[in-house]
């Protein structure tokens, strides 16, 4: 994926659920506030978050997920931020390319749920 | 539920060795994080280990698999080596079809070269008024066994007039379009086939030659030929030669392709800021 141009395909749900969890650190800051950007998160953190429903439900083990990291850094979605608190453990945070990809995936989904509600195929009131 | 220490330890050795069976190249710049993720999730309270072994087990097997993939991916399946590949087999294919081609049109034309000889001598003395039986040495070379050159004088119609040659008790003669054919172009230089077959089938290497009409000697032609075999056995190896180079070509260029490709594979790189 090259950066310029917003991917026209779904983005894999462990792609998706990565983006979403680092995204959601940008917004609230933590757990790692360095003293200038957000320090990110470490893949254990992000996998957790994937988990929780509102973070995508995916069931990711740790394998899937460096292999994801490891392509999103080449494709630049996301970067190392450098912070960290122990050796072994490495921090990812989002790229401007990244919050741009999840911004139009989050768009492509809205879209498609705000048709479904329309057809009322989501019952009235339900979360979107 | 208190877990005891061994147990976790016992996992994460085990998990360890697992981790051994990554690409070298992913497993150098995430091994360690991989270890640490699971020794994460191991200390998780809320995720119970009942939960946690199927999903890693079911993770160890689509990620090893799929790393791998990648690593092949990365290592041979980038366009500009394959494309490279690709020139290359067929620029070695295009040298064994000459290695082939040559020598094979080579031993073919050298085949008839007794036989223009003997078409160009017949068809004088023909065309100087001696009689097709005085002509044609007598012999009775049987052509389906036999190697040696042969003559066959034939009137204008393509009747047999005289032969050193016999097939099967008789004397042979070739398609009338050949006839044809030389009549109107004074030579033709032929693979005739007048037994067909691959296993037994006779071919020959001919020269059939237009006797001109002159004074009281009527028009005929002269055949002179060759049974092919020999010259075919020769083909064959040649043939043979030049598939097994095209083979070790394709060989060389697969195994070179394969080297640089792992020599300039795409390191993964960590990209700190």
């Amino acid at each position: 994926m090259a950066t310029g141009t917003v991917p026209a395909a779904p983005l894999s749900p462990a792609v998706f659920a990565i983006l979403l969890s680092l995204a959601e650190g940008e917004k609230t800051g933590s757990p790692s506030t360095g003293p200038g950007r957000w320090g990110g998160k470490h893949g254990y953190l992000i996998m957790t978050d994937a988990r929780r429903p509102q973070g995508g439900g995916i069931q990711m083990g740790p394998g899937t997920l460096y292999g994801s990291i490891e392509r999103m850094m080449r494709d630049g979605l996301v970067e190392e931020s450098g912070a960290s608190d122990d050796a072994r453990r490495r921090y990812y945070r989002l790229t401007t390319w990244g919050q741009s990809v999840l911004a139009a995936e989050l768009g492509r989904l809205d879209a498609a749920v705000s048709s479904a509600r329309s057809l009322g195929l989501i019952p009235q009131g339900g979360r979107s | 539920m208190s877990r005891p220490v061994d147990s976790t330890d016992r996992l994460m050795s085990l998990y360890a060795m697992a981790v051994r069976l990554y690409p070298r190249a992913f497993r150098e710049v995430y091994g360690a994080s991989l270890r640490q993720t699971f020794r994460d999730a191991l200390d998780d309270r809320t995720l119970s280990r009942r939960a946690l072994i199927p999903l890693v087990l079911r993770d160890l097997a689509l990620s090893l698999a799929k790393e791998h993939l990648a690593m092949l991916r990365d290592t041979f399946g980038r366009p500009a080596l394959i494309f490279n590949a690709l020139v290359l087999a067929a620029l070695a294919t295009v040298l064994a079809q000459a290695l082939y081609t040559i020598p094979q049109q080579v031993l073919r034309l050298g085949a008839n070269d007794p036989q223009i000889a003997l078409a160009d001598d017949l068809a004088a003395k023909l065309e100087q008024g001696i009689a097709p039986a005085d002509a044609v040495s007598p012999g009775s070379i049987d052509i389906a066994r036999s190697l040696t050159p042969f003559v066959i004088a034939y009137d204008d119609q393509g009747h047999p007039l005289a032969s050193q040659a016999r097939l099967d008790g008789a004397i042979p003669a070739p398609p009338s379009g050949v006839f044809d054919y030389v009549r109107q172009h004074g030579q033709d230089r032929l693979s005739w086939q007048p037994v067909r077959g691959t296993e037994h089938g006779v071919r020959i290497a001919a020269v059939v030659e237009r006797v001109a009409p002159s004074g009281s000697a009527p028009g005929g032609f002269v055949l002179a030929g060759r049974n092919m075999r020999e010259v075919e056995s020769r083909e064959h190896l040649v043939g043979q030669l030049a598939l097994l180079a095209w083979i070790a070509m394709l060989g060389l260029i697969s195994v070179g392709t394969a080297a640089f490709g792992w020599y300039s594979r795409p390191k993964i790189s960590v990209a700190r800021v």
